[in-house]
């Protein structure tokens, strides 16, 4: 089973072009940030 | 409202800031600890460095997590317990706590993400951005909380409208209100040395058991190099806290001190049972003639005692005077632990010195215990006032009563004590079960995802 918390690559490990690592980067950010607003929205919805 | 809703609203939320705090105390200093410990891997490449972040960073991700659910528990709160003070003061407390969730609450939020799900697929050096973006997201989290708060215990740059509502006049000023530097760099010490407390302990009873632990013993010396620099600044820092709260809230000095009597050349009492009613301590034990001196005024400046104010304005003395000498003997204790464990690793006697390392271990949730003293004392000791000076907490209050508030406060010590007993029971495992990896691989389909929190669980039993 893959690790949930993803530990670091291992030395030797082919390091993705630079566009694709920002790309991971904002991407994951920005689903970060959509997951914590939606959460905060259905308590809103919840309690309003 | 009468006065046992008003109890039971302070109670409630007494028990529940009482729980949230210990996370954000923790969590302060840990993300700081996780960028440390990931900017040393990515400099030097040691392995120990790479586990020590693999280990804390799940504790990081679980108390982050219980931290913004016992959070949110808060906010919602303010508004059902406490209307009339949400009534009053949301022109000016809201934009500061609406500042903390979009400048504090979403940066952390947003790259904790990436820390935890993203390190093979952004690269170490992003990665490594995205912790120190969550730890400088504490940073800020606790700025915005700090300034509002001392925006409650000494309130400037407002005025009152005729319906009773406040303004704000100067947002520089309600931001950064006399006693807030203080009180903020006072505050994100403690988080410092709560979390090198916790990570000094870990480290400790993992060297109980094994001590050529790598990890552990790097730990160790990381904490003691921690709470040995904090720990005295810490004592400078609410020395400076305390020279605000003489000069802005002296009644709240008064019942630190338990001044009774308004005088130059006060005492200086270290331990003794203060009586409100009779207005004295029982079975003090004081120096005379140094309080002053204490306190940094001249000997002949008069300091106020509780008797220069009406009686119905005193706080509840013997808790505020108690909770802070539980601090500040916390605060000595954890100085005289550092000056012990640097002399341990100059002399290269750490790992084989048991008692310090059994010292450790219990010295360990000492952080909580006086960051939460601390804030007895700042907010017992602001009482009766919710906004000192302009709104006093029996105005406070929701027009609910005692049968409503009862029965909410019954429901959040039944679900904080179910769910926070077992996120605390949990990061304890993960915590003895200690930052050296495994060194056999668990057998195929058995056990957890290696990494996630759910890893230190049990497998669960075969069918035979």
């Amino acid at each position: 089973m893959p690790a949930i918390i993803e530990p670091p690559p291992e030395e030797g490990d082919a390091i993705a072009p630079l566009w694709k690592r920002l790309g991971w980067f904002l991407g994951i950010a920005l689903a970060s940030t959509l997951a914590t607003a939606g959460v905060a929205y259905a308590l809103k919805a919840l309690l309003v | 409202m009468d006065l046992d809703a008003i109890l039971l609203a302070r109670l409630q939320f007494a028990f529940t800031i009482a729980f949230h705090i210990i996370f954000p105390s923790f969590t302060i200093g840990l993300a700081s600890f996780l960028a440390v410990l990931e900017g040393l891997w990515l400099s030097t490449r040691r392995e120990v460095f790479r586990n020590l972040y693999l280990f804390w960073v799940k504790i990081f991700a679980l108390s982050f997590g219980m931290g913004v659910v016992s959070g949110v528990v808060m906010s919602y709160e303010l508004g059902a317990n406490w209307s009339e003070f949400s009534k009053v003061a949301s022109p000016v407390i809201g934009p500061l706590l609406a500042f903390e969730v979009l400048t504090a609450f979403f940066l952390e939020a947003s790259f904790l993400g990436v820390m935890l799900f993203g390190w093979k697929k952004v690269g170490p050096r992003l990665h490594f951005a995205a912790t120190v973006l969550v730890a400088i997201g504490t940073l800020i989290s606790a700025f915005w909380i700090l300034s509002a708060n001392s925006w409650m215990q000494h309130p400037t740059g407002y005025q009152v409208l005729a319906d009773g509502t406040l303004r704000a006049t100067d947002w520089l000023e309600v931001i950064f209100s006399p006693t807030f530097p203080s009180r903020f760099f006072h505050m994100a010490l403690a988080a410092f040395l709560t979390t090198s407390l916790v990570v000094g302990a870990a480290s400790a009873w993992q060297l109980l058991r094994d001590r050529t632990q790598p990890e552990s013993g790097m730990a160790l010396r990381m904490a003691i190099g921690m709470f040995a620099i904090v720990a005295p600044l810490q004592l400078f820092a609410g020395h400076l806290s305390g020279e605000m709260v003489r000069v802005h809230q002296p009644l709240k000095l008064a019942a630190i001190e338990a001044y009774w009597t308004t005088r130059p050349d006060q005492p200086q009492s270290l331990v003794g049972l203060p009586d409100r009613q009779a207005g004295k301590t029982h079975y003090e034990v004081e120096i005379p003639g140094i309080g002053n001196l204490i306190q940094g005024v001249p000997k002949d400046t008069m300091l106020q005692g509780l008797d220069s104010f009406p009686r119905e304005d005193w706080p509840v003395v013997g808790l505020v005077y108690w909770s802070f000498r539980i601090m500040v003997g916390l605060g000595l204790a954890m100085i005289g632990l550092g000056v012990w464990g640097v002399i341990l690793i100059l002399t290269k006697r750490l790992e084989s010195s048991p008692w310090f390392l059994r010292s450790a271990v219990l010295m360990g949730p000492s952080g909580f215990v006086a960051v939460i003293a601390g804030w007895i004392v700042a907010e017992v000791g602001r009482q009766p006032w919710t906004i000192y000076g302009v709104l006093r907490t029996a105005d406070s209050v929701s027009p609910v009563g005692p049968g409503q508030v009862s029965a909410s406060l019954l429901a959040f010590m039944v679900i904080y004590a179910v769910v926070f007993s077992a996120g605390a029971v949990y990061i304890l495992r993960l915590i003895a079960k200690g930052p050296a990896p495994d060194q056999e691989p668990a057998p195929e389909g058995e056990g957890r995802a290696p990494g996630s929190p759910l890893a230190a669980a049990p497998a669960e039993p075969k069918e035979v």
